[in-house]
């Protein structure tokens, strides 16, 4: 067995910078812890790698209280943001560094560190200095030299950020490739959530003091237990709109958002899904926080009014899967103003106005817009996310 | 700048600079063609530039005394063992005082340390002769201007160290104790390397400051001992002052710090500028 269990983890200095974490990461997991810089995510590491005492709590790994042992008895590796290579030792004897710990025999530390330096493609960097090699190159050698340590965890940090976009697109996909990293249980922290996305079997997502929600890709994209997961992951960020609930005729309820600005405009009134106007009803309050994604505001030019290609070409990693839900429903309408437009490459970024409140939707690459254009813009009810405006807490699941 | 005041200020810094070298250089020069003339020549009330005679036979003359070939050895003995206790130990409290300076006792013992550097060495001049006196190996011994020589040597060595430690990323250090090193296994693995420069300008400095000990080897040693800094007064012959043994003797005894010099050039200078430019 080798799996990570942490219980009731406390970390502080000055202040509390982990409170009461508990954790599992399973065998073969990769889960992947997401947050804001400054936040404790490397702290947590360091506590599991056994570089800094924990306050209080329990860690184990496959089974073993490790607690109270120091780094070098736990049997976990860990790569550093900084890569940490000894500047003094050629990238051979970096790599070859915890099998000389491990006091192996020579031939079998050579043909080890063979076997990694192909994988990773460094075998020709083999005889050079770490002051030598490019930024890639050093990710790859600490990341080696993780790789041959053989260790029950993985710790990385942030491994892959300081890259370059074509690299660390080349050396994300050497993580879901690494037969290693699917045998033992990995902890990986980043801020990109991107990278969290597209790595984690599971994603924790770090608030103060620890994991604020724990779940797939999917699962956090899609259902966030609170307004700082939901603007955490996602990019563009999410629309936050400060909005009343109102009864409307019927049986109906409406969203109305107050205006971006708090003057001028008249608002926008939203209605409410049928899904999720028990729940909204039930919590027994007047204002809420209301989440839309920019991937799902469809752009309509005037008078266009079949399905623009908003949806489909730019709803995202974890959105694609809403086309096929939401597609029969009719969606809600209104009109807005071209206030900005960036065309990304891969996305276009439309900043509009509508009736004072500001929102930003993702669109097709190919389309253009000018600054004052009327525009439509569609979303379906659905997808919206609501939020207590005072505690951020998910009003609907 | 106009083309004429360019060069006058070129030639101004040249001259002054050819002048400085002067100043520095004839000592130099003073020493080696005394050590080249007889004794009558330089005694001679108008001095020559230039030996008249060359006398290089004053190079072997200077061990005719047997002790003072031995006053060379006993003074590579005292620099040697200093420099190896002060390297020691300037390097476990550097250590210290890097990593865990709270756990070490914090700036002000590492300032204390500094400040026995500050005062006058002649202050404690003779109460150390009573000190050392009462040990079993008296004040006339190796040991005792080994030990002694650590008051002025090994706050140099600790602070040097200490800054050497600093920069010495601890990260480093880190990343071994995850590859499976226990603590002292990384040290020399991984630390120890990294400030191996740095340790050898200090061993350089802590080396030569011992070689030249004048004012405590004098009244310590002299029987058992002698360094080659109290020989060289001791070439006299009767009220005069026999200047050419002297300056031959110590043009001798220049030579291996010369020596070590040379050899060590290249860490020496790493060394000195490694608390100044990082990475």
């Amino acid at each position: 067995m080798a799996d990570l269990r942490i219980e009731g983890l406390c970390k502080g200095w000055d202040f509390p910078v982990i409170d009461r974490l508990d954790l599992a990461v399973e065998e073969g997991e990769f889960f992947v812890v997401v947050g804001p810089s400054g936040i404790g995510k490397t702290t947590l590491l360091r506590l599991v790698a056994g570089l800094e005492r924990c306050d209080a709590g329990r860690i184990l790994v496959g089974g073993r209280d490790v607690t109270a042992l120091p780094p070098y008895r736990r049997n976990v590796a860990m790569t550093f943001e900084s890569y940490a290579l000894y500047p003094h030792l050629s990238v051979f004897e970096n790599i070859a560094s915890p099998l000389r710990a491990q006091k192996r025999p020579r031939s079998e530390i050579e043909t080890t560190v063979r076997q990694v330096t192909d994988m990773l493609r460094i075998h020709e960097l083999l005889e050079r200095r770490p002051g030598e090699i490019s930024g890639g190159q050093k990710q790859r050698t600490a990341l080696a030299r993780t790789l041959v340590a053989n260790p029950e965890v993985y710790l990385l940090d942030e491994p892959i950020s300081h890259l370059d976009a074509r690299i660390r697109h080349e050396l994300r996909q050497q993580f879901h490739d690494l037969e290693e990293l699917r045998r033992v249980a990995t902890l990986y922290v980043t801020h990109d959530y991107a990278e969290a996305l597209s790595l984690g079997d599971r994603i924790g997502v770090m608030g103060a003091g620890g994991l604020v929600q724990i779940g797939t890709a999917r699962e956090l994209f899609e259902r966030p237990g609170s307004l700082f997961v939901a603007q955490h992951l996602g990019q563009p960020s999410i629309n936050v709109v400060e909005a009343k609930l109102r009864s409307a005729p019927g049986d109906a309820l409406t969203c109305v958002a107050a205006t971006g600005d708090g003057q001028g405009g008249e608002g926008l009134a939203i209605p409410v899904a049928d899904a999720h106007r028990a729940a909204l009803l039930a919590g027994g309050i007047d204002t809420v926080t209301l989440g839309i994604r920019p991937q799902f505001l469809s752009v309509l030019e005037n008078g266009a009014t079949a399905g623009a290609g908003a949806h489909a070409g730019a709803s995202g990693e974890a959105g694609a899967g809403r086309e096929g839900q939401s597609a029969p429903l009719h969606g809600f309408e209104f009109d807005a103003t071209v206030e900005l437009y960036e065309p990304l490459g891969a996305t276009g970024v439309l900043l509009a106005d509508a009736g004072g409140v500001p929102l930003t939707a993702l669109t097709a690459p190919d389309r253009t817009f000018d600054y004052g254009a009327r525009v439509t813009l569609r979303l379906h009810p659905e997808t919206l996310l609501y939020f207590d405006p005072r505690s951020g807490a998910s009003l609907v699941q | 700048m106009s083309e004429a005041n360019y060069r006058l200020v070129r030639g101004l810094l040249l001259a002054f600079l050819g002048l400085w070298l002067l100043l520095t250089l004839f000592p130099f020069y003073w020493q080696i063609i005394t050590a080249l003339k007889d004794a009558a020549e330089t005694n001679r009330t108008v001095p020559t530039f230039w030996p008249d005679v060359w006398h290089p036979r004053n190079f072997k003359l200077v061990f005719a005394e047997a002790s003072n070939f031995q006053a060379l050895v006993d003074s590579f003995i005292v620099a040697t063992g200093n420099t190896l206790a002060s390297l020691v130990l300037g390097t476990l409290a550097g250590y210290a005082f890097a990593r865990f300076p709270r756990q070490a006792g914090g700036e002000n013992l590492a300032f204390w340390i500094l400040s026995n550097r500050m005062f006058p060495p002649v202050a404690v001049l003779i109460p150390m002769f009573f000190l050392f006196d009462a040990t079993p190996w008296g004040t006339d011994s190796h040991l005792s201007l080994i030990i002694l020589y650590l008051v002025f040597n090994m706050p140099l060595a600790t602070w040097l160290m200490m800054v050497f430690f600093r920069d010495a990323p601890r990260e480093l250090e880190e990343a071994a104790y995850l590859d499976g090193y226990p603590p002292l296994r990384a040290f020399f693995k991984v630390t120890l390397p990294l400030v191996l420069p740095g340790m050898i300008s200090v061993a350089m400095l802590c080396w030569i400051f011992a070689w030249n000990e004048y004012l405590f080897a004098n009244l310590f040693v002299g029987t058992e001992v002698k360094t080659f800094t109290i020989v060289i007064p001791t070439f006299t012959h009767g009220s005069q002052t026999l200047w050419n043994l002297q300056m031959a003797f110590s043009l001798i005894a220049m030579l291996p710090p010369l020596v070590l010099f040379v050899l060590l050039r290249r860490y020496m200078v790493r060394g000195l500028s490694l608390g100044v430019v990082k990475g």
